[in-house]
């Protein structure tokens, strides 16, 4: 199977300092999680959670402002996206990224169309109404982990949701 | 993202990440992680690219069915054609870091030993 260069879009020093906090995270001995598949795909209702900082736009923005008074604190809050959501309906709150992709084709960071027509197609069963997104720039992790993360874990159960695929950006 | 889907998993729903930058997301220690050499921003495929967009999405999930041991990572073979330089893959202007550490570039040693400074 193919290998993936993590760093290969990354400049020189973003690597580096990636590299040495991978280092310090890494940890063997750290317990993982793990909830068993309960039942087919074709049965399980399935969310995204998007770190692209996708907000609609009859929503609050991500605030940039901060980040740009203080770079190195990120926005720890998170949005909804409902399922219907295309790049029409939202803005990309993220300067860490070039946003004109996911706003061609929202899908490239929240493949809401894709998932759709795979329940079409019979393969899941159905797609959450909502979805849910923060801004990954995120160094001290505490407040999103705090808050933010209870607050989507509470909306995803009320979905009654079986998968969640996150995708960072 | 992965300390965010540890806390998912752990709440007793299935979880997956698919990752740009999957050594970083492993390194969380998380229980089920796809891997694939997109550039940030455009993660799961070009836009409008509905092929590759699928595909991913499918493979994605499909690891999520097979994957039995936390921990396991799959690597996913898809890979960006353009020269990693291209600037279209970079926002412009460059993130608020860039230039706090062009200013004070000791904050950039500050970094490398996982310190956050204070602005």
């Amino acid at each position: 199977m193919a290998e993936v260069d993590s760093y290969r879009f990354c400049g020189r020093a973003t690597a580096r300092i990636a590299r040495s906090w991978i280092e310090r995270e890494r940890d063997p001995g750290r317990l993982i999680p793990w909830t068993p598949l309960g039942k087919p795909l074709s049965e399980c209702t399935v969310a995204f959670v998007s770190s692209a900082g996708i907000a609609m736009l009859n929503d609050e923005p991500f605030d940039q402002e901060g980040e740009r008074r203080n770079p190195w604190r990120g926005d720890p809050s998170f949005r909804v996206i409902p399922r219907t959501a295309t790049e029409k309906d939202v803005r990309i709150c993220h300067l860490h990224i070039n946003p004109e992709f996911a706003l061609q084709d929202l899908n490239v960071v929240l493949p809401l169309q894709r998932l759709q027509e795979l329940v079409e197609q019979g393969e899941v069963g159905r797609v959450a109404e909502e979805h849910y997104s923060f801004m990954g720039y995120i160094l001290e992790e505490r407040e999103l982990l705090a808050q933010s993360v209870p607050a989507i874990i509470a909306g995803l159960q009320a979905q009654e949701v079986d998968v969640v695929i996150l995708v960072p950006v | 993202m992965g300390l965010v889907q540890r806390e998912i998993e752990a709440a007793g729903m299935n979880t997956v990440t698919l990752s740009p930058m999957p050594d970083w997301t492993e390194a969380m220690g998380v229980p089920r992680l796809v891997g694939i050499e997109h550039p940030l921003g455009v993660t799961v495929g070009r836009p409008g690219d509905v092929a590759t967009q699928t595909a991913v999405l499918r493979d994605t999930l499909r690891a999520l069915i097979e994957m039995k041991e936390p921990g396991e990572v799959r690597y996913l073979p898809y890979k960006w054609q353009e020269m990693p330089g291209d600037p279209s893959l970079h926002p412009d202007p460059p993130p608020p870091i860039t230039s706090a550490i062009m200013r004070r570039p000791w904050y950039y040693r500050k970094l490398m030993k996982g310190e956050i400074p204070e602005e």
